[in-house]
């Protein structure tokens, strides 16, 4: 197996609350894994740890080590030198209620682009291929200019996958993606999930046991703080 | 029960809609008030007559453009150096400040709508004015500048809060979802949360401008009151306000008295315009887009 992220005795507090207690793992590159548990266990929190998201919060406090095994260098991401830019392009997340940007279907994934500073010649083909990786450009060809809200529920978490996977991530967080999302919708997810685990790594926080048997290749609990 | 609940819904809708009755026709009775009571100037001058001579009462001339003019100077130009002040400000304290300094700010700023104009009318005087004196060595220092400067420190803290305000109310999924593509600092201003304040910032200018043309105080104390057509931002002028609140001082029944209510319609229409305008941006800012620049 070969892995592609490693935690070392992680610990997280939100304020005098400790949230994730001395966690060390591993997972395994081009895999999905579930990370499974009761609400308030610190799932959500723990992915966070992986893309720095929790910085942004306040009150928050970290400690241990987080690296990751990309172009066959092990980084810890919590060096001096890694630019927070850099990793959250590296590590995509999506995110429990799709959050498309009150904008255009088609600058919904222009903008990483151009935040990335890549050309802008290339940004109609990657467009369109990050669409039709996500099964959304035959819905959606037609309508590129409109509005990325008047999609229907899963069709914007499609668009947010399409989002995060436009910058060709290495990992994608995944905080529970369908739970707001009907059957059909959250079915049509975890396919599109299948299809691109050749392309990334995915960690998915998940609490339907049923969807976790569909698509998982490894399962961690977590409980209280503590992953199994 | 049902019928309970009905009857308290009738009572609710009944009380509402007199209130709007009452609020309205109080409003246009003020209106009505300035027509009627400004008619024996409009039947001796008409509105052209009004808006195209100069003013001097001594010569039957009662014109009050030049007051328009000074009144358009000192607005605008406080807006044009409070508006990028209050944006600066705002960002500041939303995105760039460490939390203490942030919230210390907001408090000051807070603070700062509460101070009486008059007090900012003595720093005028006693401060700016001379300064301006002695910057350009011309005239009194009473000026449009001057005026403007003032009315910009005035009109900044209501801006600013309406500003932060804005800025509260963009949803933190939008911010996550930048921030989780590697959005910096500057990129999640100017794609997430500029873009959705937009509506909040054009508010907040337009409720500061409604605030520097209804300002009397800082236009009566500094702006230096010429009656003269003003040719440069050095120049003193009289606001609409400033007119109103200096011929009600001296007067009560002559022709020029009656020009208030000239003055007061057209401060009155004005700000109708600016609220017709507010409430034309907030039913706009609710409709979905059809982005047609991609």
């Amino acid at each position: 197996m070969k892995k592609i992220i490693e935690i070392k005795n992680l610990s997280f507090y939100y304020g005098k609350q400790q949230i994730l207690d001395n966690i060390s793992a591993e997972f395994a590159a081009s895999a999905i894994t579930a990370i499974t548990g009761p609400s308030g266990s610190g799932k959500s929190t723990f992915l966070m740890t992986i893309n720095r998201l929790w910085e942004e919060l306040n009150g928050a406090t970290m400690s241990g080590r987080v690296s990751l095994f990309l172009d066959h260098e092990k980084l810890d991401i919590y060096g001096r030198d890694v630019s927070l830019s850099w990793l959250r392009r590296k590590v995509g997340m999506v995110f429990q209620i799709p959050n498309p940007l009150p904008m255009s279907i088609y600058r919904n994934l222009a903008l990483p682009l151009r935040m990335a500073g890549l050309p802008k010649e290339n940004f109609g083909q990657k467009v369109e291929t990050a669409l039709k990786q996500a099964f959304l450009w035959p819905e959606v060809k037609d309508r590129l200019r409109d509005d990325a809200r008047t999609l229907s529920g899963g069709q914007q978490q499609r668009l947010c996958i399409a989002r995060a996977m436009i910058l060709e991530p290495a990992i994608l967080l995944l905080d529970e993606p369908t739970s707001s999302l009907d059957e059909k919708a959250a079915r049509e997810i975890e396919s599109l999930l299948l299809t691109l685990k050749d392309q990334c790594t995915q960690l998915m926080v998940s609490h339907d046991q049923a969807q976790v048997k569909r698509v998982a290749d490894e399962v961690m609990e977590m409980v209280a703080g503590r992953m199994s | 029960m049902k019928s309970h609940v009905k009857r308290q819904a009738r009572g609710s809708r009944a009380l509402f809609f007199s209130a709007t009755v009452v609020g309205g026709v109080l409003t246009l009775s003020i209106f009505a008030f300035m027509v009627i009571l400004g008619l024996p100037l409009f039947s001796t001058h008409s509105l052209t007559l009004l808006l195209t001579q100069k003013w001097a009462p001594d010569q039957g001339l009662y014109g009050i453009f030049s007051f328009i003019c000074g009144t358009c100077a000192v607005v605008s130009l406080s807006l044009l150096v409070a508006f990028p002040l209050s944006l600066g400000n705002a960002i500041l304290i939303h995105l760039i400040a460490p939390r203490r300094l942030a919230r210390f700010l907001h408090q000051v700023v807070k603070m700062m709508t509460g101070i009486p104009t008059v007090i900012y009318g003595f720093v005028g005087i006693f401060f700016l004015v001379p300064l301006v004196r002695e910057w350009f060595s011309r005239g009194s220092g009473m000026s449009i500048l001057s005026a403007a400067l003032l009315l910009a420190l005035l009109i900044s803290p209501t801006m600013i809060l309406v500003f932060l305000e804005s800025f509260a109310a963009i949803p933190v999924s939008h911010i996550r979802a930048l921030e989780a593509l590697g959005g910096t600092r500057r990129q999640k201003l100017v794609h997430v949360i500029l873009p959705g304040a937009r509506t909040g910032i054009m508010t907040g200018l337009l409720l500061a401008s409604g605030r520097a043309l209804g300002d009397t105080m800082i236009a009566l104390m500094v702006a230096g009151n010429a009656t003269a057509q003003p040719e440069s931002l050095l120049d003193s002028v009289r606001t609409l306000t400033a007119h109103i609140a200096l011929v009600m001082a001296a007067d009560f029944d002559s022709i020029e008295f009656k020009t208030i209510f000239a003055c007061g319609i057209i401060l009155y229409l004005w700000t109708a315009i600016l609220t017709l305008s507010l409430r034309h941006l907030h039913f706009n800012s609710t409709k979905p887009s059809h982005d047609q620049s991609f």
